[in-house]
């Protein structure tokens, strides 16, 4: 049986993941710009806010697959896992992904 | 003597807090499918083998580092008031992201009981938890609970037990090796001091002052040391998940993605919303129409002439029996009629809420909302307050920016709510062909006037607001019907008390200055008559010149459905009484045979396409014939509009009061008057010359 300090090193989820790119690198791709029905991997956050924090905190953390499940207007239906989140452009502009 | 515990339910928002509570305390607590349901601290109480359980129901949190107001009341609470135990409550589907926040809790050292809430959906996806191994690794207990049936609930109290008899800390996160050694450090520099990790790494976090290891952590991790504290959380929360939680390939594949495929279509989806407020509508109209005009057959053919007949035989005077069928009968009994209709929308309107449906309109309705500068979030909180503006005024504390909020609640109380429409529904059938066209129109003129309001404040004093937002969406959840009942009940028993409190205590003194002073000939010297003649000059100019309506709207203000019920009264007075024979027995009987031919109108009306013309046809012609006489149709549609448009509620301004300052609340309440009175003007003279 594994314990509680085992679980730690043994996670592939390292803290080092949050990077906080501060700017866009060449050929990155957002958040905002996925269609449809994509699939995709978060990198990290390009700007830090409060807003970001709360949409880490719902489970949009650097490492987690992604899928955009519908967009209307400026908003952004994303699943990962089993929740559902909507997030703004204003937002997702500031999440990179691969 | 029985032992008080403490406990603290707390957990994500929608994971199902308040309906583990309401199975545990049997309380009514408002729940439904969506984040941000509940607001502010909510209790209950509970005798449970000796022991007083006092829960504590909190707002949902995804982390303790609040942002909205809703979020600072939940880490209020748990940080400070220090529970006796926290019930961490855990939507197993969604454990992955809901244990964050459980190794933000663990690290306060209260006892902690993990309860693995939607039991019932995790087996059908095929997610499976090993709770014994949690519970050792965590040193917590762990107890399996479904809120749709309240499995698990006798469980989870035996256990809140155990851990107040037993309390045992539950194991703190261990973080990485440099974390752990720098935590260390700090705790030699001062053994005495804190020897809880809670403080040291509050201590290590410090930014002030000289913080060598905070330096040493941030040169190493390169990155500020809060952020290293919270990833590595995260990396916990990931680890642990994998290591406890299985989910088996062939779990039943979720249908909400279906669903929303074409609920959510750029295209359908808005049609389908058009066809859920046609819906809505109908049947909350057609349905309770033939049950409104039971209920009102119930009052005035069985209640009234049993009571009067009694009070015949017991020999009663005069002014008894008057004063039945005008206070209680006229005023009272007038707006109980209304109960169906009020019934009935709070039974279509839990439904929306219950199903997962609510969020999803302000996500679709988003795309026009924001051309018109309002938030996405902010939609709730507005059709919210098509149920009733209290709470919706409460809901506005889930939005982030205290702008947003102010703008979000000014719009609030021009969303016409129940009471609204049961004098609308009066008045409309009254004076109109098309009845319905013209509730619509009003509803359609409310939301136009917050809109209005709100891009005025835009302009103005709330420059700058309105941020982007993050929403979640909950999966679709079949509404239970038991659930949906009692929160159909809880709204209509406090109709039904504000009926026998505020209404009743309006009528009698409403009759009292009819009938001050004693001996009058005629109702137009009374006290009342004075009292409403005095404010016809405000109100004369948009058509309202009959002292008796004036009268009616003074006390309106304490709750708008006492317009009618004051309206009852006084005109009621005007009234013959029919002296027509009763017996009992025959009039019970044709009440349950007409209860029945109720039922069967109102679920023919369900599949009759179409809005019908909700026309109530038998009942009390009498008043309706005296009101029709004291109003044309200009003026009654301009009446309709001020008091669709005047915040003539006194707990709406009492809420507004509370949530956004009472300079706030004062100047929208006169601002709510001037917009009233200056639309109403207008619609009357334009309707003068039609
Ligand atoms: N299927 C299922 N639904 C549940 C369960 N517990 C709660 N719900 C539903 O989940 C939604 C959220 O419940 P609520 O108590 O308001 O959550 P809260 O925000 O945590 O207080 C409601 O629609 C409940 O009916 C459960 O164990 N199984
Ligand atoms: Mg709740």
């Amino acid at each position: 049986m594994v314990s509680l300090k085992e679980i730690f090193s043994k996670t592939d989820d390292k803290g080092s993941v949050t990077k906080e790119t501060g700017r866009l690198s060449e050929g990155k791709k957002t958040l905002k710009e996925l269609k449809v029905g994509e699939t995709a991997q978060i990198v990290g956050f390009t700007k830090q806010s409060e807003t970001v924090q709360k949409v880490e905190a719902m489970g949009l953390r650097p490492g987690k697959k992604i899928r955009i499940m519908q967009k209307l207007g400026r908003g952004i239906l994303v699943k990962t896992s089993n929740s559902r989140i909507v997030i703004t452009s204003d937002v997702a502009k500031n999440i990179e992904v691969k | 003597m029985s032992k008080g515990i403490k406990v603290a339910l707390a957990g994500n928002p929608n994971v199902g807090k308040t309906t583990l509570l309401n199975h545990a305390a049997k309380t009514n607590l408002k729940v439904g499918n969506w984040a941000g349901v509940t607001v502010e601290k909510k209790e209950g109480y509970l005798n449970y083998k000796g022991y007083e359980i006092h829960f504590i129901d909190l707002p949902g949190v995804y982390t303790l580092e609040p942002i909205s107001e809703d979020e600072w009341i939940a880490y209020n609470f748990i940080a400070e008031e220090k529970p006796d135990v926290i019930v961490n409550v855990i939507e197993t589907t969604n454990a992955e992201r809901d244990l964050l926040l459980t190794t933000e809790l663990l690290e306060f050292g209260i006892p902690m009981i993990i309860a693995l809430n939607m039991s019932d959906e995790a087996s059908r996806m095929g997610i499976e938890v090993d709770a014994k191994h949690t519970s050792e690794l965590l040193d917590v207990r762990v107890v399996r609970t479904n809120g749709r049936n309240g499995d698990g609930v006798q469980e989870l109290l035996d256990k809140i037990i155990e851990c107040a008899d037993q309390p045992t800390s539950p194991k703190k996160i261990m973080y990485s090796e440099q974390v752990e050694a720098s935590l260390a450090a700090l705790q030699d520099i001062d053994p005495n001091g804190a020897p809880d990790k809670r403080a040291l790494l509050a201590r290590l976090t410090d930014g002030n002052g000289e913080n060598l290891e905070k330096q040493k952590l941030e040169k190493f991790f390169k990155k500020d040391i809060k952020s290293v504290i919270k990833d590595e959380r995260y990396a916990f929360a990931h680890g642990f998940y994998n290591e406890v939680f299985r989910r088996k390939k062939n779990g039943a594949r979720d249908i909400t993605d279906r669903i929303d495929k074409v609920v959510l279509h750029p295209i359908f989806g808005f049609i389908i919303f058009l066809f859920v407020i046609f819906m809505l509508f109908k049947i909350s109209f057609d349905f309770s129409t033939p049950f409104m005009d039971w209920t009102e057959g119930l009052i005035n053919n069985l209640f009234a002439p049993l009571v009067l007949s009694l009070l015949s035989n017991v020999g009663a005077g005069k002014w008894l029996p008057e004063f039945f069928s005008q206070a209680i009968v006229g005023g009272v009994g007038f707006v109980i009629t209304f109960v169906p209709l009020i019934g009935m929308i709070y039974f279509l309107l839990a439904i929306l809420e219950m199903s997962g449906y609510m969020p999803r309109i302000a996500f679709i309705m988003d795309r026009f909302m924001h051309k018109l500068g309002l938030h996405g979030k902010g939609m709730i909180p507005l059709l919210l307050g098509f149920g009733c503006n209290v709470p919706a005024v409460m809901a506005t504390r889930t939005l982030e920016n205290k702008r947003d909020k102010l703008l979000v609640m000014a719009m609030i109380p021009f969303m016409s709510c129940p009471a609204r429409l049961v004098v609308f529904s009066f008045f409309a059938v009254l004076f109109f062909v098309h009845p319905a066209v013209i509730i619509f129109g009003l509803y359609i003129l409310g939301i136009a006037i917050g809109l209005l309001t709100a891009f005025f404040l835009r302009k103005t004093a709330y420059r700058g607001s309105l941020s982007h937002f993050v929403m979640e969406l909950p999966p679709y959840r079949i509404p239970r019907l038991r659930t949906v009942l009692q929160i159909v009940w809880v709204q209509v028993k406090s109709f039904l008390y504000r009926a026998g409190t505020v209404i009743f205590a309006a009528s009698v003194v409403i009759w009292i200055l009819l009938n001050t002073p004693p001996n009058i000939k005629n109702q137009s010297d009374s006290a009342a008559a004075y009292v409403g003649k005095a404010i016809t000059p405000v109100l004369a100019p948009i058509g309202i010149k009959d002292w008796r309506i004036s009268t009616s709207l003074i006390p309106a203000f304490l709750a708008r459905e006492i317009v009618l019920s004051s309206m009852g009264t006084i005109y009621s007075v005007d009234i013959q009484n029919k002296n027509t024979d009763f017996h009992f027995l025959p009039e019970l009987e044709n009440q349950l045979k007409q209860l029945g031919l109720a039922t069967r109108d109102g679920f023919e009306s369900l599949v009759t396409p179409g809005l019908q013309s909700m026309q109530i046809e038998e009942g009390n012609q009498g008043l309706r014939n005296v009101i029709r006489s004291s109003f044309t149709a200009a003026s009654a549609l301009s009446f309709m509009i001020f008091l669709l448009l005047y915040t003539s509620c006194l707990a709406t301004v009492a809420v507004m009061a509370r949530e956004g300052g009472k300079k706030f609340a004062f100047f929208f309440l006169a601002y709510s008057f001037a917009i009233a009175w200056s639309v109403a003007f207008i619609v009357y003279h334009i309707g003068m010359l039609i």
